[in-house]
């Protein structure tokens, strides 16, 4: 028994690992010498129609021991344990669906679905291109690729998809008037996606999401009526729905209805099954009670938040992952070295990048906001290029290694104007997200810790202002304490892990300052927020424009920034930001005592 | 005598080996530079025996020779308190105290020293020190000359006394007792022994000259000027030089003979060191010779840089070179160095880049630097001496301690301020904010002994002034050089 259950496959497919995740399609018989197994695939698929699932199983796992390439059979047992809800075994047979039959239309358009569900754009992207390719007049392969653009940021890529839907059905069905509009609010055209909600809701007013969207929509562009109008009717429909319920209390936390909106969490809690809130729930539950100035409880929620994140995702700082990219970052760019290395040249005929750099949190939303009210200067936004560049950087350079060696094909004959493409790919994906208007000169990027490959940046665009913005470590860890996100290697599911990539990334900076000629400007969030108008002059004078007082009053700026500081920066600047470390000075012992020497080389002290 | 393993662990105080000779066995190593081994004895020593004076005397030598110098003092203040006052710890410690600046401790225990040891030169040598660094040269003088009295074969005492004559302006007789230089005995050789004279001045055209490009780059490129004259003499020259300075002596004097290693010494006739040549020269303050600018940035470098420049600085804003830290093995690098930290009054400078020519282990401050104004580390992309002149044409002032930059910058005719220590080196001569070897130079004095802030403020305020809008006043007073004197106090 126990000898036979060491045998199968840890997916839980019910196939041993041989046949299942450990299979080597070298040893697979030829696909002919199978094909007497056929009539079990159609008896399985036969029982499976006919709700016999027991038995379409048994003959499905008997097919695959003897052929497990058959994808008749892999789809048949890939819906039983969907249906079962066993996730891993699922995912693992569709991808070997379309491993093996890689022209199957429903079984891409279902792994990619499968996969953006999960979060995993990167991999979801490219099945849902590969369902453009094999279906190219096909809807839903274009709905694809709108979802998942739209969800990785690429908001013009996603539009286009979306409209190709709408022309090749000849029909405005009331979902996907609903996905457009999603896709131009993340685009901040907030006339055109009410639009579009109205029309979506006018012909199908019993959509949840459409609703919900509605409602969020609404919210961003501060309309909290009409937010407040779409979650009623939300909750006359649906009662105690849970995404209603959040988008209630976060309404009411930005109309500083404070009480409201933990009264509508304690709620949220008291219906699930545990009485307790998502990690999500938590850590929104915690920024009201700081708001509130009830700190110890906001920093418990935050701490359960992230707690929970992490047993939830299962995602913990990918620490050697991140020591490993940052040593070989500080051993491959030293100026002996650099010495030898060419520089894309600068073009001139196209608007230019200004990277705005920072760790996440630091204030990086609050600087474009302000830079981008200038008319000359674009908001390109967190724009994921010069990470997908590292990604792209073998193949394009044609390297054995990765990034950053690749760099080293710069010394080859045939490579020296290697980084020339590399910049024209940047620019080129730029131009295709329509972050670019008539009459700009720059457009911004602000992915943060672009700082981690500021050495590839300079070499990419050397004439590019490369502003940092700094801020007290301190404020950032709590900010990073009290919000979500991915970026850094998961170093913000925790506390010490977030100080820690900190303190990494900031002695990355100072070797590529010390190692390089930048043209780096540092901007203090305290100082902005000390002295707006003079770190404005300051910022225009470094970027080479002429100062515009329309940069003052960012937050009239109505362009929805997507990153989870929009709600702040469409506040006038505020001052409640500055130093609240001290509201958790003792929870943020263990960050301290690793932050210390970044905290006194950027000339701040603890107090 | 073979060397005892190092202790390990605590020491057991009845080691069977007689202290006196542990002691012997220490000094021998601290005489022949064994500087760890020595330590580790005594580190061994005083463990036993934590107040022998002697042992504390000699650690705190050993400690000041690796550079640990608080703990040099430590110990020495130790072997004083333990020992009485015994002269020889006296002088040596004041020497201690005038490394870490603090001039009045320095000034008392060499006093002391030299009243309970009135006959040892030595005592009085390091006096004369002591006055120079507190700029107090007359008595700085006294005490050299009374040293050489003594025994006027001491060449630390000659050197003292040139110094202090020629910062003084005394060049003629300074000259002279600067010659003494080449034979303080801790001092490296200049170059392999030679049965070969010194050159005096004469002409002969038929044999080579030797040159010896000697001490920092600062000085080669300050004295190499003189070539054009020497060659009026000798046409043949050859020059030991360092490999990077090779190419700024070619432009100077196109047929020389420069070599880097000694076995490829040409054979010569006389040779001189190129500090030497004003004296040979018989140079005054008024007839130095300053025919700038005598070294010149090849063309195609400066539209290079200048492209590069473009790039890295924002449209419209002034360029200020800094260099704020020289060479660490210097003698008196403690003194003439600063830190990127004290340029703090140039950091909010509006529309001006701060361009930094900073080479070396210092060069490492640029990462930590978060001021207003851009900070743009071009001494991470400088190669030589021609990419450093090719900068310094695109910049609109240096502003350097005293630095071969600096030099460079005064070469090239190019707007170079040098920050200087109190007691500067005699080369800037005393008060005045101009040198006659430089008519592009202004200098900016410590007026308190090492504190650069007061300078950096006024650094900060003339650049302020040297970029403002020009109108009709300023307009009128473009064209001398400003001439100001912001005559500096000695510290007394």
């Amino acid at each position: 028994m126990n000898s036979l259950a060491t045998q199968l496959c840890p997916c839980g497919s019910g196939l041993r690992t041989v046949r299942c995740c450990g299979l080597n399609p070298a040893a697979l018989p030829p696909a002919d010498s199978t094909r007497h197994l056929v009539p079990l695939i159609e008896r399985a698929m036969q029982a499976h129609r006919q709700g016999a699932n027991d038995t379409a199983e048994r003959l499905c796992l008997d097919v695959l021991e003897m052929a497990p390439d058959r994808p008749g059979a892999l789809s048949v047992l890939y819906q039983i344990r969907r249906a079962q809800g066993n996730m891993p075994a699922a995912e693992a047979l569709l991808r070997r669906v379309v491993g093996f039959d890689p022209n199957n239309f429903p079984a891409t358009n279902e792994l990619a679905l499968m996969l953006m569900g999960k979060g995993n754009l990167a991999e979801a992207e490219i099945h849902a291109r590969n369902a453009v390719r094999i279906a190219p007049q096909n809807a839903q392969a274009h709905n694809l690729m709108g979802m998942i653009m739209t969800e990785a940021q690429r908001p013009r890529i996603g539009e286009y998809h979306y409209r190709q839907v709408l022309e090749l059905t000849g029909q405005r069905d009331p979902i996907l008037l609903a996905n457009l509009a999603w896709n131009l609010k993340n685009q901040g055209r907030m006339e055109e996606a009410r639009a579009l909600y109205e029309e979506s809701y006018a012909a199908a007013p019993d959509i949840k999401q459409t609703l919900l969207g509605w409602a969020r929509m609404e919210e961003a562009d501060r309309q909290f009526a009409a937010a407040a109008e779409k979650l009623d009717k939300m909750d006359a429909l649906w009662p105690n729905d849970p995404g209603a319920t959040m988008s209630r209390a976060v309404l009411l936390g930005r109309e500083k209805k404070n009480d409201e909106a933990l009264a509508v969490l304690d709620a949220v809690a008291a219906q699930n099954p545990e009485g307790k809130l998502g990690p999500n729930e938590l850590l929104d539950k915690g920024r009201m009670l700081d708001q509130m100035g009830r700190y110890d409880e906001a920093f418990a929620d935050f701490t359960e938040g992230k707690r929970l994140a992490r047993e939830l995702s299962g995602n913990q700082y990918l620490d050697e992952h991140a020591a490993n990219l940052i040593d070989r970052l500080r051993s491959f760019f030293i100026s002996g070295r650099l010495a030898t290395l060419p520089r894309a040249g600068v073009r001139t005929d196209v608007a230019q990048p200004i990277f705005v750099l920072g760790f996440p949190r630091s204030g990086t939303t609050l600087v474009e906001q302000t830079l981008t009210a200038h008319p000359a200067i674009a908001a390109g936004d967190e724009l994921p290029l010069i990470n997908d560049i590292t990604g792209l950087m073998p193949r394009m350079l044609n390297s054995p290694m990765g990034y950053p060696e690749a760099l080293a094909e710069l010394w080859m004959g045939d490579q020296r104007n290697g980084l020339d493409n590399l910049r024209d790919w940047y620019l080129q994906k730029v131009e295709q997200m329509g972050i670019l208007s008539e009459g700009k000169v720059w457009f911004t990027d602000k992915m943060p810790l672009n700082e981690t490959h500021l050495g590839l940046i300079a070499l990419l665009f050397p004439q590019s202002p490369l502003i940092h913005v700094v801020r007290h470590p301190l404020d950032i860890m709590v900010s990073a304490i009290s919000n979500h996100f991915t970026h850094g290697f998961f170093c913000s599911n925790a506390l010490e892990t977030a100080a820690q990539h900190y303190l990494r990334v900031m002695e990355l900076v100072q070797h590529y300052r010390t190692e390089m000629a930048l043209r780096y400007m540092p901007i203090r969030y305290e100082e902005m927020v000390d002295d707006q108008e003079a770190t404005v002059r300051a910022m225009l004078d470094f970027v080479g424009e002429p100062f515009d007082p329309r940069c003052l009053a960012f937050h009239e700026n109505r362009r929805y920034a997507r990153t989870a500081s929009y709600a702040q920066v469409t506040e006038k600047l505020y001052d409640r930001s500055r130093f609240r470390y001290r509201h958790y000075r003792e929870h943020l012992e263990p960050a301290i005592a690793i932050l210390r020497p970044a905290i006194e080389r950027l000339g701040y002290t603890v107090d | 005598m073979e060397p005892i393993p190092p202790p390990s662990g605590t020491i057991d105080a009845t080691v069977p080996v007689p202290i006196a000779e542990l002691f012997a066995l220490a000094a021998d190593c601290e005489r022949a530079g064994k500087l760890q081994q020595a330590d580790s004895l005594l580190n061994h020593m005083l463990t036993a025996m934590p107040t022998q004076p002697d042992s504390l005397h000699l650690a705190g030598i050993v400690a000041f020779r690796l550079g640990r110098i608080e703990e040099a003092l430590e110990s020495m203040q130790r072997a004083i308190q333990f020992g009485v006052d015994t002269p020889l710890y006296l002088r040596n410690i004041c020497e201690v105290y005038r490394t870490l600046g603090r001039l009045e401790e320095a000034l008392d225990t060499a006093s002391r020293a030299v009243a309970l040891s009135p006959n040892d030169p030595l005592c009085l040598h390091n006096l004369a020190i002591i006055h120079y660094e507190r700029l107090e040269l007359d008595e700085s003088i006294a005490c050299a000359e009374r040293a050489l009295a003594m025994n006027d074969q001491l060449a630390g005492a000659h050197f003292e006394l040139a110094e202090a004559l020629l910062l003084q302006g005394k060049w003629d007789r300074g000259w002279e007792e600067y010659e003494w230089r080449f034979r303080i005995a801790s001092a490296a050789p200049m170059m392999p022994a030679t049965n070969k004279p010194q050159w005096q001045g004469e002409p002969f055209d038929d044999e080579t000259l030797l040159l010896v490009g000697d001490q920092g780059f600062g000085d080669v490129i300050q004295f190499s000027r003189y070539i054009p004259w020497v060659a009026e003499r000798c046409p043949k020259i050859a020059v030991a030089c360092a490999v990077e300075v090779a190419p700024l002596l070619t432009q100077i004097h196109p047929g020389l003979h420069l070599f880097q290693k000694w076995e490829d010494a040409p054979p010569y006739r006389a040779f001189a060191a190129l500090s030497g040549l004003p004296r040979l020269h018989g140079t005054r303050i008024d007839n130095t010779p300053a025919s700038i600018p005598y070294l010149r940035a090849d063309p195609n470098k400066i539209a290079a840089w200048k492209n590069r420049l473009d790039r890295l600085t924002p449209r419209g804003f002034k360029r200020v070179g800094i260099v704020w830290a020289g060479r660490p093995t210097h003698n008196n690098d403690r003194r003439r160095s600063a830190t990127l930290a004290t340029f703090g009054p140039l950091f909010n400078l509006p529309r001006v880049s701060l361009v930094s020519l900073q080479k070396g282990p210092s060069a490492d401050q640029t990462g930590s630097y978060f001021g207003r104004a851009p900070l743009i580390n071009v001494g991470a992309e400088i190669q030589d001496y021609d990419d450093t002149m090719a900068i310094i044409e695109n910049l609109d002032v240096v502003v350097t301690v005293d630095t071969s930059v600096g030099h460079l910058a005064a070469a090239l005719g190019r707007p170079a301020w040098l920050l200087l220590a109190t007691a500067p080196d005699w080369r800037w001569l005393l008060e005045r904010s101009d040198s006659p070897w430089y008519p592009t130079v202004r200098l900016f004095r410590q007026t308190a002994h090492r504190q650069w802030s007061d300078v950096m403020q006024r650094v900060a305020a003339a650049l302020l002034e040297r970029f403002a809008p020009p109108t009709t006043i300023d307009a009128a007073a473009e064209a001398p050089p400003a001439k100001r004197s912001r005559r500096a106090k000695a510290a007394i």
